[in-house]
Order: structure tokens, then sequence, then C-alpha cells
């Protein structure tokens, strides 16, 4: 507990801050300079087709079931099903442990969970408190060395953007180098505020077609585009980077890529980190009962993005492969 | 189909991912950092990987016919006639292409038994002598270790060829003049005058009780009694080897017949002298038998380029057969043969060479200011120099070579520390010797950087390319921590400040104390770290943690020999502080028997079998006068405790802590009912497995499922949960003084020495089921502070801030073995950041850490198709191996170990 003492500011009121997070990684080398620590903030104003973390879509705890983890099949378990008060779980015909989504997103109390001895269900995410937070930073910073720092990512960290803010007020008056990424779909206002405690900032720019965009993210790009104009004036001191998830049948053109070298050019924003589509939150979708919409699609081989990079080295802007930004 | 436990738990969502941090790719990564070396090494390197260690009788003869000819005269004498007989009578063999020559024996790789240690083992099977050291506790290590059966590895006879000590190839005809050179030592060896004395202390009974059940790995005293310890080259580099016999004459005409005020020890010193002079010109008459080899294959070379090159050889050796090297060649290749003739004096491990760079700088120097040789020239040199000390076997008994060292030698080369006056001690020539590294990829030398932050950050970053190239060294030593161990352990002998920056690493992480040295080349004057101490591994090797845990529960015994190990305590352990203390009180009688018993041992060895040769190169010996029996070496307070499985036996204490005795979920008798009954799996042996996630249930016990799910889910060290990390501090806060309460034969206290080499093999071979849910039979965690496979699941800093709640400065070592994903670290950005990882744990005072940068996936392939993968090399724990030539329990460990990603 000295540890954390030793953390707090000097004279600062111990803050009541709490948010909802569904993932913290350390030594991550590839968002944002040096060895970093990551925190996944929990809500997203998208549904992108494509998200690797679905978990994360929504402020609050989420019910993730793994069937292949079950012990229904193997010793007809039904521990889930007796303590479940509001009766959301039963056995379908096909004999299948069903979850019912609609009766679940009301519950806080997840006795499902706790009777599961399999971890077959698990609850995704956990309430943090400000004093959660600093005692892991605070351990990490130990570890980082040289420029590495927090990372807030998520689903939209911006999302909550009280718990982020409290965060990123902590971190600044401890020296803490912050990165962030994020979607740029959130009020101007809240993205004014923010972004005077972040040094270093990835920024999506998923679809310079608004229709595309509504098509495959829920929302327009019209948020996203004025914030990135903010983000490239005077208002935001850190380095911006902006990013763009390549996916096929989506964004996977040279139109798209012209567009948005074009805007970027009309702003004078110089880098840009290509991504590649991959799989990875293909079992998530699952868990959380539903579809994943790329059941047929491979994940992309890095060497097919190569194309691109001249269309922005062209107007002076450095384009970045995967994980080939230079920090 | 029995479940195996990696799907059970993968079903349970607890550990057994392996990985941290994100996924890996489903192909194959390999290493991003791949040279190769100069053609010239390239040829020699090949040979030594087509080469089987081959053992040859040889030195034994020439030895055993000498000592006996010289019956009735004083044992050192005795044994300086025989060992100098034996280097004149060594075959001098130069391989095609050498620019450094020599070898322990006429074989390219391998070694020699030395019987007069040890006998027994040579003896026929069948022979009844055989038989009876197989009845001894002291052989059960050996039944339990096994080697890998690929690489240059002899472990079944072939043809013509026996296989011995598991691992040596002999020619069969030789193997009749073996049996004959053994029968000639018993009665007389090491180990059975040993045996006849250790038995006359009263605890005897119990010590091979402990041997027997494997709670120690081996005996200490005549299995490798010197090693794990820092080579001093200074005397033959500044004076050659004519100065050093005419001053060994002088200081014979200045003690002869004077006691000096030591009416013990004062009138050896003639005797020590007389003998250092013999070995003196045994070791210079051999190195002149290279140069007659030289000079001969001169004559019938083919081409100008061989004479050239021959001709060279001849300058260079007759030159350092007898006077102070003039080039860096000479010095490198005089070092060698220094090396060789140490390790042939006596059954050594971890005989290291140090700080090589640091050592042979003046002639770097001067050579590169002259222009006589380039910096490509050295790096094919150093990279001579890589093969020459991989082609180093080691000979002691399977139980010691196989379970203990998995056939590695140890000889650990170290750069980075300070300088005398605290600078950094980095120099390009050390930058050198990591190209080398780089390019000739081998296991010996090993390398070891002694961090600083006064170092450079382009040697660290060169470092570190060093271990992206995977072989896993260098591992990453704590200058700091380790010049406060100097100061903490060796002060009462003198030790100050500017000796303890001579500190370097003896074996695979011993670390070991050294002076400086005032060199002068060419009227030039440098100072030059050495070794000055003994042995820093002996004493008491590797207690079993978890085993001497196990025996605490079953009121002391051992359910696997069926023999009553200790006596029952024959309480109810109740509270979780009875169950600490009695721990406590199992361990106590451990050490002390082994301490007793070890003393005697090396109490015979130290008057029978002294090391007169490696004691005239140390100081100060031949400023004293004595040899290491008689306390010659500046430092002596080396003896250690060894320890194993130290993550384990935290983590099975936190069970039991939290489900027995906190949360009072089972009750004692349940928990020790489900260990005994291994949670209702089938043993590690059984499954032909030795890593928890492939496990297998037997059919149809599901009644220890419940309870074994909660050990598995029970707090684990690694993860920054007090819970458990409160009781690893404890644990080493006590350990750590306690190895003090014994006195080893030069009446110094003992100190703490925590790695496990290859031991948490064979020793997790005997351990039953453990309250932390690892299963019996299978291998513990590695060394002393990395996690148990799967159970750090909060990322690398959780596991650092874990096993840095004590100070390391306190022990001898620690050990922090990580594997890592080649992904994870690529590109320039990736060094930094594996520097920057280093550098944390350093600065936080973790004292090692070391890197096995490696696909898990390519492990797994290799064990399946070991033909392909003959080069792989992996970190097995301080020290580097081929893949093929370990046993599978450590194989199975390393892949289990968790993997970072890196996300």
């Amino acid at each position: 507990m000295s540890r954390m003492n030793l953390s707090m500011p000097i004279g600062a009121e111990r803050q009541q801050a709490k948010g909802i997070v569904f993932d913290v990684q350390a030594y991550s080398v590839h968002d944002g300079p040096g060895c970093r620590t990551l925190f996944f903030l929990s809500g997203c104003p998208l549904k992108c087709t494509w998200c690797a973390n679905p978990e994360g879509w929504k402020v609050r705890q989420r019910l993730m079931y793994a069937e292949q983890k079950c012990k229904y099949e193997a010793f007809n378990c039904e521990r889930c099903i007796e303590r479940c008060p509001r009766n959301a779980i039963h056995i379908n015909n096909q004999n299948k442990v069903v979850i019912n989504r609609d009766i679940c997103s009301g519950c806080n109390t997840y006795e499902c969970a706790e009777a599961c001895r399999d971890e077959a269900i698990r609850v995704s995410g956990k309430e943090f408190t400000l004093d959660d937070f600093i005692h892991i930073v605070s351990r990490d910073r130990q570890f980082w060395s040289g420029n590495g720092g927090v990372t807030f990512t998520g689903g939209e960290p911006m999302v909550q953007k009280d718990f982020l803010l409290a965060a990123l007020k902590y971190c600044k008056e401890a020296y803490i180098h912050t990165a962030i990424e994020t979607c740029g779909c959130v009020p101007s206002e809240t993205f004014r505020t923010i972004i005077p405690y972040i040094d270093f900032m990835f920024m999506d720019l998923k679809n310079m077609d608004n229709e595309k965009h509504i098509e495959e993210t829920g929302m327009s790009n019209k948020q996203v585009l004025d914030n990135i104009t903010i983000a490239a004036g005077p208002e935001f001191k850190g380095r911006l980077i902006i990013r763009k998830p390549v996916i096929p049948g989506f964004n996977h053109n040279m139109k798209d890529m012209i567009k948005t070298a074009d805007f970027m050019a009309s702003l004078n924003l110089k880098e840009i980190n290509l991504l590649p589509f991959h799989r990875m939150g293909d079992s998530k979708w699952t868990q959380l009962g539903v579809v994943y919409p790329f059941t047929e699609l491979e994940s992309m081989d890095p060497t097919e993005l190569i194309p691109y990079i001249s269309v922005f080295e062209e107007r002076g802007i450095h384009c970045y492969i995967g994980s080939n930004t230079p920090f | 189909m029995s479940l195996k436990l990696e799907d059970i738990l993968k079903e349970k969502g607890v550990p057994i991912s392996f990985q941290y941090g994100g996924t890996a790719p489903d192909e194959i990564v390999g290493r991003e950092v791949k040279k190769d070396p100069h053609p010239r090494v390239k040829k020699l390197k090949n040979l030594f990987l087509q080469t089987l260690s081959s053992a040859s009788c040889e030195f034994p003869y020439w030895y055993t016919r000498k000592f006996q000819e010289t019956e009735g005269d004083l044992v050192i004498m005795r044994r300086a006639e025989a060992l100098k007989s034996a280097f004149l009578h060594i075959t001098p063999t130069i391989y095609p292409g050498e620019l450094l020559v020599g070898g322990k024996t006429y074989h390219y790789r391998g070694s020699f038994p030395m019987p007069w240690m040890s006998e027994s083992y040579y003896m026929a099977k069948e022979d009844e002598l055989f038989q009876a050291a197989l009845k001894s506790g002291s052989a059960s290590a050996g039944e339990v270790s096994t080697f890998g059966t690929g690489g240059g590895n002899v472990t079944q006879s072939v043809g013509k060829v026996t296989s011995i000590a598991g691992k040596f190839g002999m020619r069969a005809e030789e193997v009749p003049a073996l049996v004959k050179l053994a029968r000639e030592w018993v009665g007389k060896s090491v180990d059975d005058l040993g045996h006849k004395y250790e038995q006359m202390v009263p605890e005897y009974q119990m010590k091979e009780q402990i041997m027997r059940s494997v709670i120690c790995m081996f005996d200490s005293g005549y299995t490798l009694p010197q090693g794990r310890e820092v080579i001093n080259y200074y005397y033959p580099l500044q004076y050659g080897f004519d100065s050093l016999i005419e001053m060994c004459n002088e200081c014979k005409d200045a003690v002869a017949g004077r006691a000096h005020g030591d009416g013990i020890t004062g009138m050896d010193r003639l005797y020590f002298y007389e003998a250092a002079k013999t070995i003196l010109e045994g070791v210079s008459g051999w190195i002149e038998n290279y140069a007659k080899e030289a000079a001969r294959l001169q004559q019938v070379a083919k081409t100008e380029v061989e004479r050239k090159e021959y001709g060279d050889l001849v300058d260079i050796l007759y030159h350092i057969a007898h006077k102070q090297p003039r080039t860096f060649r000479e010095a490198l290749q005089l070092t060698t043969f220094i090396h060789l003739a140490v390790i042939n004096e006596d059954a050594i491990s971890g005989m290291s060479p140090g700080r090589v760079g640091q050592i042979l700088w003046p002639w770097f120097e001067q050579d590169m200011e002259a222009g006589r040789i380039t910096e490509d020239e050295v790096v094919e040199l150093l990279e001579c120099h890589r093969v020459k000390f991989s082609l180093i076997d080691c000979f002691a008994c399977a139980g010691v070579v196989g379970g203990v060292l998995a056939g590695n030698t140890f000889n650990n080369l170290a750069l980075g520390g300070v300088t005398r006056d605290g600078k950094s001690a980095a120099n390009r020539l050390e930058m050198l010797i990591l190209e080398a590294g780089i390019r000739c990829d081998s296991t010996q030398p090993t390398l070891s950087v002694l961090y600083d932050d006064k170092l450079p950050e382009e040697f660290l970053l060169k470092a570190i390319e060093c271990d992206k190239m995977g072989a896993g060294y260098p591992a990453w030593m704590n200058n700091r921590g380790g010049i406060e161990f100097m100061m903490k352990n060796y002060a009462k002998e003198g030790m100050d400040l500017t000796n303890a920056r001579a500190f370097s690493i003896g074996g695979c992480l011993e670390t070991s104390p050294g002076i400086w040295k005032e060199l002068v080349l060419n009227d030039r004057k440098y100072w030059i770290p050495g070794g000055a101490g003994q042995p820093t591994s002996v004493g008491v090797h590797f207690i079993a943690n978890p085993k001497v845990l196990e025996l605490v529960l079953t009121n002391g015994f051992d359910h696997r020999t069926g023999e009553q190990v200790y006596p029952p305590h024959n309480k109810k352990l109740d509270t979780y502080e009875e169950l600490w203390e009695t721990f406590q009180e199992y361990y106590a009688m451990t050490c002390d028997c082994l301490t007793t018993t070890n003393n005697i041992q090396h109490d015979i060895w130290r008057k029978h079998n002294m090391a007169i040769f490696n004691s005239l190169l140390k100081p100060d010996c031949l400023d004293k006068g004595q040899h290491i029996g008689n306390m010659g070496y500046r430092f002596n307070a080396t003896y250690n405790i060894e320890s194993c499985g130290t993550i384990n036996m935290v983590n099975s204490l936190a069970a039991m802590k939290k489900l027995v005795y906190d949360d009072k979920k089972y009750t004692f008798d349940e928990m020790k009912e489900a260990l005994l009954n291994n949670f209702g799996f089938k043993t590690a042996a059984e499954v032909g497995s030795f890593s928890l996630g492939t496990q297998e249930k037997k059919d149809g016990i599901d009644k220890y499922d419940d309870i074994h799910s909660d050990c598995l889910r029970a707090p684990k060290y690694g993860n920054d949960d007090p819970y458990a990390d409160e009781i690893l501090r404890a644990y080493e806060e006590w350990f750590c003084e306690m190895c003090g309460d014994y006195e080893s034969l030069y009446a110094k206290p003992l100190y703490p020495c925590q790695i496990s080499v290859s031991t948490h093999g064979a020793q997790g071979a005997v351990t039953l089921a453990s309250p932390d849910g690892r299963l019996a039979g299978t291998t513990y965690a590695d060394g002393s502070m990395s996690a148990y496979p799967g159970t750090d699941r909060n990322g690398p800093y959780a596991l650092f801030e874990s096993a840095t709640c004590w100070d390391h400065s306190q022990s001898q070592n620690s050990q922090m073995n990580m594997k890592i994903h080649p992904n994870a670290v690529i590109g320039v950005e990736g060094s930094k950041k594996l520097l920057d990882l280093t550098r944390a744990y350093m600065r936080k005072g973790g004292y090692h850490i070391q890197y096995n940068i490696v696909d898990s996936k390519m492990l797994i392939d290799a064990q399946k198709s070991p033909e392909n993968y003959r080069e792989l090399l992996v970190r097995v724990a301080g020290f580097t191996q081929y893949w093929c030539e370990i046993g599978k329990p450590i194989q199975d460990e390393v892949i289990a170990r968790t993997e970072y990603e890196g996300v």
C-alpha cells in the first residue's frame, strides 16, 4: 500500500472517477513510443463489422459464453441454468445451451458466471477506480524505460470521458507520456476537452465515402472528419498518425486511398498507418452470441497494401504498413 | 483417448495458453538475426556438429602409471608428476584449417574419465562394484536423469563403440583398459575414501536417504569438485612459462626449511612450489608438442598457403610455450591452452574464462595500433575460439552431466561491467566478441553482460542484437547487485570496492570474486581482471524445495522410494505457521547432513586431488606458496547451498495457506489425499511427457476435479499478487540468512545460490503432485524467479514486480528466464524495447534475466523432427545448449514456458 500512497499527487483529493476496463496489457510494443501499458476502455459509438474487440462496444460488463468450454454435453452440467434468477438460460431443441441476451442485458449480478466452474461463461470488463488505474500505472512505469507510457484504447476511450479525463490528468501530473487510439467519432466538445492531455494520437479514418462509412460502421464520417480537422490544427500539440484498417470490399481500393491522401494533404497531415485486415475478433463475436460477418474471408497479406504507399508519398505523407510505424 | 490437462484447462479458461499479450501467427516465425561465420570456421563448426563425444584412455593411463611409479612420495608431488606425465603424453592433434589449436584429448570433441575421482561408474555393468555403486544414494540422480538422444551424444553403444557415462562413445577395445584402470583406484579414489569417512558422520544415514529420494541432486566432493569459478590467465600472460618456472625455483629457495611463523602449513610451501614447477614444465612441454606437430605438418603440407599457416603456428606455439605472448593471436592461443590444462587437471564444469575482452585488450590495442591485425581477422579468431570451447566436454557420471548440466560445460565469458576506477569497462574488443557470438552461434563460451547504467547504448544494443539471434546469450547480470554481493560475502576476507568491481560470472551464473592485476606489455601498463576465489558452486548441490514440502505433508515419508527420509514430525499441521516452521526444520536437517558429509568429501579431495595448476594461476597461491586446499586463494568463503523449484514451493505454500488454512475450503487430509492420488491423473512417466499441459487423466476418476481446479486457481507468484509474493519474500529472507548457519570445511559460512541448471527436470520427476496443481513427475519451473509456465497471466511487469519483492543482492544469484516470440522484438524498435525491458528489470534490482527468442511452434516441430534442427540452440537455465542434446523433461519445460508476444 505504501507504493500507492507514494504515487498519489501531493495534496490531490482522491477522485471518485470510475470506469469499465475490459483488458489491460503490459509490455505493449506496437501502440506508441517505447514500452507501454494498454488500457482497453469499454464503449464505442461505432459497430464496425471487422471489429476485433466487440466485447468493448458497450459501457458495461459483457457476458461471454465459450461453447467449447461448456460441460453440458460432457456431463450434463446445468449449474448456470439452476443459478440464474431470471431464467435467461435454457437448453434449446438442438441440445445446446442458449443465453437469452434480451433478458441478460438487464443483469449485473452474473450468478451464472460465478456458478460456472469451467469459465465457459465469464464476464468481460471490470469496474476500475482511478486508484486501480494508478496502482497499475505506478507499478508498470518502473519498467517502461525511456519514452514509454500509457495507451488508452478500446472500444472508444473517449466514450467514458470522465474516467478518461481523470486518468489523463493523473498521467500529466505524474509526468507520464499518454497515447490514445480513437475512432474520432465523438462530439467535438468532448474531443477538445481530451486532446490537451494527449501526447500521441492514432486517429482512425475508415472511409472517405460517407455512405460506405454508415453502412459498415453504423455512423456517419462527418464527425470523424471534423475532429481530424481539429486535431490537425493548433489545439493539438502532440503527434498525430491517421490509421486505416484496410478491409476488403470496404476500403481496399485506390479511390478511397486517393481521397484520404488528398484530405490529409489539405490539412498538412504527414503520417498514415495502414492495417491489413485480420481475423482476431472472430471467436469473440461468437462468444457474445453474435454472428461474425467475415466468416469466409482470410486474413490479408500485408504486401497487398504496398501499392498504396506511393499514393501517400506523392503527397508528402509517410505511409506505414502494419506494425512498422516508427515511434 | 484420455483427456489431456491442456484441454481440460482450456475448457476451464485457466492457464496454459502459455502466451501472453496476443496471438502468434500460425506459421513458424524464424529468428531475425542470422549471420554466417568465416568459411574456415564454418568448416570447423560443421565438423564439430558431425562429431560425437568421444572418450579416450590416454590421459588416465599415463596419470595412473606415473602415480603408481611415485608411490611413497608426497601426494602433491605424485599428483604433479602424474599430471606432467599425462600432459606430455597427450597425442597432439591439429585439425585442418585450425587457427587456434589444442584439445582435451586427441579427439576433436570429447574428454576422458578420471577414475582417481570416482571409479565405480566405469566398472562393467555386471561387475559387483558397479552393482554396489547403484545401491548408494548418490546413484539415484543418475536413474532419473536423461540426456537428449541426438547431436553429439552417444547414449547407446553402436558397433565397436561403447557408450559410457550416458554420453560418450569409447572404442570397444579401450573399455577393458578403462575397467583395469578403474580397478587400480578402488578404495583410493576421492569417492571411495570420502565415502569411507563420511559414513562416520552421525547424520550419514539420513544423508543417504536424502540422496536416494533425490531431495539433493548430487554429491559435490568427487563429482565436479572445481568449476563454476573464474579462471585467471594473468601469470602466464604476464610472465610466460619459463619465467614462472624460474620464479618457482626462487620461491623454493626462499621458503625451504623455513616455517615463517606458520607451524602447520609453513613447510608445505616448498612442496607446493616444487609441484607448481613440475606441472608448469608439463604444460609448457605439452604446448611444445603441438609446435612439433605443426612443424611435422608443415613438412608434409601440399600447398604454399598451408605451409605458411603451419609455419606461423610453429612460431606462435614455440614462443608461447616459453614466453609472454607478443600478439593478440598468441595471447588468445595461450589462454586457450591454459584453459584446457585447467580442465584436464580435474573434473570441472563451469570453468569460466571471465572478462576476456578486457584481459586481452592490451594485445588487441597494440596490434591494432601497429596495424598487425584487422578487426575481421580478430573476429575470425574469436569464431575459432567459440568452436574450440564448444568442443570441450565434461566427463562425470550420467546423473551429473545429464541431469544437472544437460551436457553443457558453462564456460562463461563476461562483458561490460565497470573498470577498476568505476568507469564503463566495455571496449571495442567486446563488440567483436559479440559479433563473433552472432556469426558463430554455438554453446561455448556462453556470454553474459554485467549490466551497469554506465555502459554505452551502442554496446547494449549490440548485445541485444546478439540476443535476437536466438541462441540465448548474452544473459544479463546486474553489475551493481554483483558488487553488493561481493562486499557482503567477502568483506571479511579483505574484499574492497575496487576489487569487487573485478567480479565475473563463473559457470552459468555464479557470481565469483576476482581482483585486478597490473599487466605490463611493451612498457605499457594495464589493469586486467581475473578470478581469485575458490569454486563458487560447491557444497550442497540442489535441494528440491517442493520435495521437502512434500515430505512435510507426508510426515517425512517418501512415497516414491518407500523410505522414511526424515524423522516423523508427528505434528497436526493445524496452522500455516506450523507448516512453514516444519518445512524450515526439515530443510535445516537437510542442509546440516549434506554440509557435513560434503565437507568430508571435499577434505579428501583437497588432500588427495588438490588443484596445482589452477592454484598457481590464481591469486594469491604463488605469493603465499599454498594451494587451494591450504587456502592459498584470496577468497575462500565460496561454498553454497543450492535450491531448486522455489516457485513451485512458493505457489504450493500459497495454495495450502489459501485453501486449507485461510478459507478452510479443504481439510489438510483432503489435500494430502488429492496429492497422493495425483489429482486423478496418470504419472508423467506413463504419459511420456513432462510438461503440465499434456498430462492425461485416469478414466473415471473425477473426485479430485474440484480441488485440482481450486489449486490451479489459487494465488500464484508472478502476478503482483501480495498473497503469493509475501510467501516468496518471507522464504528468501529466511533462506538467505539460514545458509550462513552452516560452515564449510574452510570454516567459512555458506551462502545461497538460486539457479536450477537442469535439475528442475530430474527433481520434478521424483516429486509427487504439489498443492499448486502441478502433477506428479512433471518438471518444476526453471531457475528461481521464472514463473511456473502459464501462471503469469498479467504480463512481464507484474512478473518483475513479484520477482523483486526481495533483495537479490543477499543471494549469489537469482534466475529469470523469459521466452519471447521473434515478432515481439522485430526491427530496430524491437531491439530498443527489449533493451528497455532488460534495463527495467535490472534497475528494479533483478539480478539476472535471459531470453529465448524463439517461436514455440519451432520447438515443437524440432521435438518431432530433430533431424531438421541439428543446429537449433536454446537457452535452458543459465546456459545455451543444442536442442537435440537436452533431455525430454527439459525440452518439454522450455516449450511450455509462457511466450510473450508483445501485442
